[in-house]
């Protein structure tokens, strides 16, 4: 004990080891990030109004006042409660690929395949929800059972790029990037062929395959219907938090946890130690790849959602849109659940600056799409934390 | 002219005063001084973390201090970055050489610096430069060969004429005798005596006490990042320098009995390793046995084997012929977990690479074979508590210095630490072989001390040691007998008590081999 209290120590106070605190530099650089996306969108907001003639400079600052104010800009009560209904449904699926993106991440992999796997979740949980007649089969049976055939071919699906990089040390980003158009094709091929079968021609809408709904099947809602009128809320949002609160746990407490991380942060330490590093990539991947799948499971099994099934030249946001609400998250599980809702909130209001301002629905997606990009650089803004500490220790060695 | 002429008379060419550093939790240097004389060989020791690095940093840029003052030929200067450091012609050999492996010796020497025209380059003059300062310190070098062909100590010259060529005047060496052979530490002492001689001013930093007492004028001692002295060598001995060093008499001499063997606990038949680097066996049909009760050593230059042995040893690589018995058991295609729960503890050569996951907590590297053990997990959930109490325990036990106990980033700690970290992990575990790669790779004095007797009780204690090392006087100290690898074969089996430093060094060079399995062995 003697060699350790003659080391001297700087001993801070509490409210200085808080501050420093990891968690707390953790939040602090994503609340950071989000000011910084906000004042350039401010700005942008502000030289679009001075340059344009057709709108007042004072739109600039109700418009900032209205993005900012989300759901709650919408005017009455009932418009309110209908997008905070709406924002929490979206939330969900972007939670999940959040979720995805997060866990990859921890693991050390780069999980830019979330959109492949999204599609793979919603043709599969489609075709299980609309082929099997409710008339003979319990909803509520087929409805877990699309979720989880969603989830499985998800999983299969992010099981392919953890396959290569674990056997052939194969850069999961450049197998991933392939599976999604993989996944995009096939989806759109699948669909075609089977043509009349699950393509929405009743409701004449030939470019979306029919709801869920329209076999009876549907994500419980629980009285959420009630509690936000007009909204297509369903309990996928409870679900997804759950699952958010598991994967946490998982990743966090439990040995296998313990292992998916030994081998992100250092692959040959965890073979050292006895770890089948091979299967451990190949898991995190197949997680991922669920969780991105699960998504899109829980909004198409809404009942209300319209799948567009052409998917072959397009890739769906929400997978892509799971990179920045993680890293908005600091890869937290937990942290997810609040990044997912907070940019669900800003599109929201983005999507009320079109019917209250004179700017335009483009205008609303440039400055929520802002706001994302600056949700890139919340490792920025935690080194920036930790360096601007250092520079206070500094002084000047020249004078 | 006047003022060079005024320099030329101050007698510090480079001083350091009072220089403080500090870390968050740690003052990595307190209040040190180090005046580095004209022409002179000035040895800076210390033990792992005691602030030598940090001190260095310093002087080249890497940090800024909080106070204290740099100063060159007696004015004060301002280094913000290595490139200050080197426009006052200050020069570093690392410890591990900053060199291109496919270029020529000629080609990384001007690299950086490169002569020419216009785009063009002109090696001309610059091979006459390297050529005359090769002659002037007995730099035997030849310029056209690619590093990848030469020798380690080779490579270092490469280095050392690297500073030359930029006509640095203070020379810094780092640990430069880790790599070598007794041969070529003792030629690159001389040619370190006639730098010092030509007006070159040497900064050198060790924990090799007879090095330091052999080539080096004075010596600056520092101990927990305080300043401890400064003592003229040849006004000392080795005792006093490893006692202000560590603060306590330390014995330079490893205190183990006779060994004792037993049954053979590892038994290595005819093993051959494939290289990932050429197309030769890097392990060519090795076979050796280690008993219960005894310490084996393998000696032998870095690269000659040592690693892919082990490698195959431990699991993390395959053989492709040959058997490997541990008690008994054909292990040889084993996963590395059965062999981890199955007796083997391994200390491996590269602590960062297999040692330790950097960006755990120290505690959570403490079990990093045994988080799946019941102590340690129920139902899947790791017993975070359990692992606490337990790195704590073993924190304690083998003084493992962090800055907040067992939720220390591994990352955060040093390199000493950091490996102390792993003798106590590997050594706690329940082990029937340990094998032990350099296991005191760039520890101090005290340190290695606290290993090597911690190595001897597991001996004694039953396990069967397969000690590898490069460093000659571990490999005679510990060993109770040695077997000497060169190209990937075991060229002799020597017993420390009746082979000298020197025939050592040439079975290590290749110079000489045992026919072993012979009757017809030398004495």
């Amino acid at each position: 004990m003697k060699n350790k209290t003659s080391v001297e120590r700087t001993s801070p106070c509490l409210a200085v080891r808080i501050l420093r605190s990891e968690a707390v530099r953790s939040i602090l650089s994503s609340v950071l990030c989000i000011i910084g996306g906000i004042l350039v969108g401010a700005i942008i907001l502000i030289l679009l109004a001075a340059f344009s003639e057709d709108i007042p400079i004072s739109d600039a600052f109700s418009g900032l006042l209205i993005i900012l104010g989300g759901p709650f800009a919408s005017g009455n009560t009932a418009d309110i409660l209908f997008n905070l209904g709406d924002m929490l449904l979206e939330a969900a699926p972007l939670m999940m690929t959040g979720l995805s993106v997060a866990i990859a991440f921890k693991t050390g992999l780069f999980n830019i395949g979330a959109p492949g796997q999204y599609l793979m979740g919603a043709m599969t949980s489609l075709l299980v929800a609309l082929s099997i007649p409710t008339t003979e089969q319990n909803a509520f049976f087929v409805w877990l059972l699309a979720l989880v055939a969603g989830v499985l071919s998800g999983m299969l699906w992010g099981a392919i790029p953890g396959l290569f990089k674990a056997v052939f040390n194969v850069n999961e980003v450049i197998v991933c990037i392939m599976t999604n158009w993989i996944a995009a094709n096939v989806v759109s091929w699948i669909f075609s062929i089977t043509g009349d079968r699950y393509i929405n021609i009743a409701e004449t809408k030939t470019k979306f395959i029919r709801t869920t709904a329209s076999n009876g099947v549907a994500t419980p809602k629980l009285g959420l219907d009630k509690l936000f009128p007009g909204s297509n809320i369903d309990i996928s949002i409870f679900i997804v938090i759950a699952i958010a609160i598991v994967m946490y746990l998982m990743i966090n407490k439990t040995t296998f946890g313990y292992e998916l991380k030994a081998c992100g942060y250092n692959k040959n330490a965890a073979k050292y130690a006895g770890m089948n590093e091979k299967r451990n990539i190949i898991l995190s991947m197949a997680i991922a790849g669920g969780l991105a799948a699960g998504g899109a499971a829980l909004w198409y099994l809404n009942g209300k959602n319209d799948f567009l099934w052409n998917t072959y030249s397009s890739l769906p946001s929400e997978g892509f849109n799971g990179i920045p609400t993680a890293l908005l998250a600091g890869n937290n599980p937990i942290g997810v659940i609040f990044s997912a809702t907070f940019l669900r909130y800003i599109d929201k209001g983005g999507f009320n600056l079109a019917g209250y301002t004179a700017f335009n629905e483009y205008v609303s997606d440039l400055i929520v799409a802002v706001i994302v990009y600056f949700a890139g650089f919340s490792k920025l803004f935690r080194d920036l934390l930790v360096m601007k500490k250092k520079r206070k220790n500094k002084i000047d060695p020249g004078k | 002219m006047e003022q060079r002429a005024n320099a030329r008379e101050y007698p510090y060419i480079i001083e350091m005063l009072n220089i403080t550093k500090e870390f968050p939790g740690i003052k990595a240097n307190d209040d040190i001084t180090l005046q580095l004389k004209r022409g002179e060989i000035h040895a800076l020791l210390g033990e792992n973390g005691a602030g030598k690095s940090t001190l260095m940093s310093v002087l080249f840029g890497l940090y800024q201090a909080e106070k204290g003052e740099i100063r060159k030929n007696g004015e004060k200067v301002r280094i913000n970055d290595p490139n200050d450091a080197n426009d006052l012609g200050i020069g570093m050999v690392h410890q591990h050489f900053k060199l291109v492996d496919v270029f020529t010796v000629l080609d990384n020497i001007i690299l950086g610096v490169e002569p020419g025209k216009m785009g063009f380059l002109s090696k001309k003059k610059a091979r006459q430069k390297v050529l005359e300062l090769s002659k002037t310190y007995g730099l035997n070098v030849d310029p056209d060969a690619l590093i990848e062909d030469i020798t380690v100590g080779m490579q270092q010259r490469t280095e050392i004429l690297k500073m030359l060529y930029r006509d640095n005047e203070v020379l810094i060496f780092d640990e430069p005798t880790a790599v070598l052979t007794p041969q070529e530490i003792s030629e690159l002492m001389e040619i370190m005596k006639g730098l010092a001689k030509e007006g070159k001013s040497i900064l050198f930093i060790t924990h090799k006490l007879n090095e330091i007492m052999e080539v080096a004028d004075r010596c600056t001692v520092l101990r927990k990042g305080k300043y401890m002295g400064t003592v003229d060598i040849k006004d000392t001995n080795v005792q006093e320098l490893s006692r202000m060093m560590v603060g306590r008499d330390v014995s330079l001499v490893v205190d183990k009995g006779p060994a004792a063997p037993g049954e053979t606990v590892l038994s290595v038949k005819n093993l051959s390793v494939k290289s990932k680097l050429h197309k030769r066996d890097a392990v060519h049909k090795v076979s050796f046995d280690v008993r219960r009760g005894e310490i084996v050593c393998i000696a032998g230059i870095d690269g000659n084997g040592q690693t892919e042995l082990v490698q195959a040893l431990s699991g993390l690589d395959k053989p492709y012929e040959g058997s490997i018995e541990l008690s008994g058991e054909d292990v040889t295609r084993k996963s590395i977990r059965y062999k981890n729960t199955h007796g083997i503890s391994h200390i491996p050569e590269d602590r960062h690479k297999h040692g330790l996951i950097l960006d755990y907590s120290l505690g959570e590297n403490m079990v990093l074979q045994r988080y799946f053990e019941k102590d340690f997990q129920r139902g899947g959930f790791i017993k975070f508590d359990a692992v606490r109490r337990y790195s704590d325990a073993l924190i304690e036990q083998y003084d493992v210095r962090s800055g907040q106990g067992a939720a220390t980033p591994a990352r955060s700690m040093s390199g000493g630490n950091q490996q102390k970290a792993i003798v106590a992990r590997e050594l706690d575990r329940r082990h029937d072989l340990l094998i032990a790669v350099q296991p005191t790779r760039g520890l101090d004095v005290g340190a290695i001390e606290y290993i090597h007797s911690r190595i001897v009780k597991s001996r004694d204690e039953g396990s069967a040691v397969l000690l590898v090392s490069l460093e000659l006087d571990e490999v005679m100290s510990m060993s109770d007998r040695i077997l000497v690898m060169h190209s990937g074969e075991i060229v002799a089996e020597l017993d420390p008590k009746e082979t000298t430093v020197e025939e050592l060094g040439l079975y290590m060079a290749g110079a000489k081999r045992q026919n072993t399995g012979d009757t017809e062995d030398e004495k």
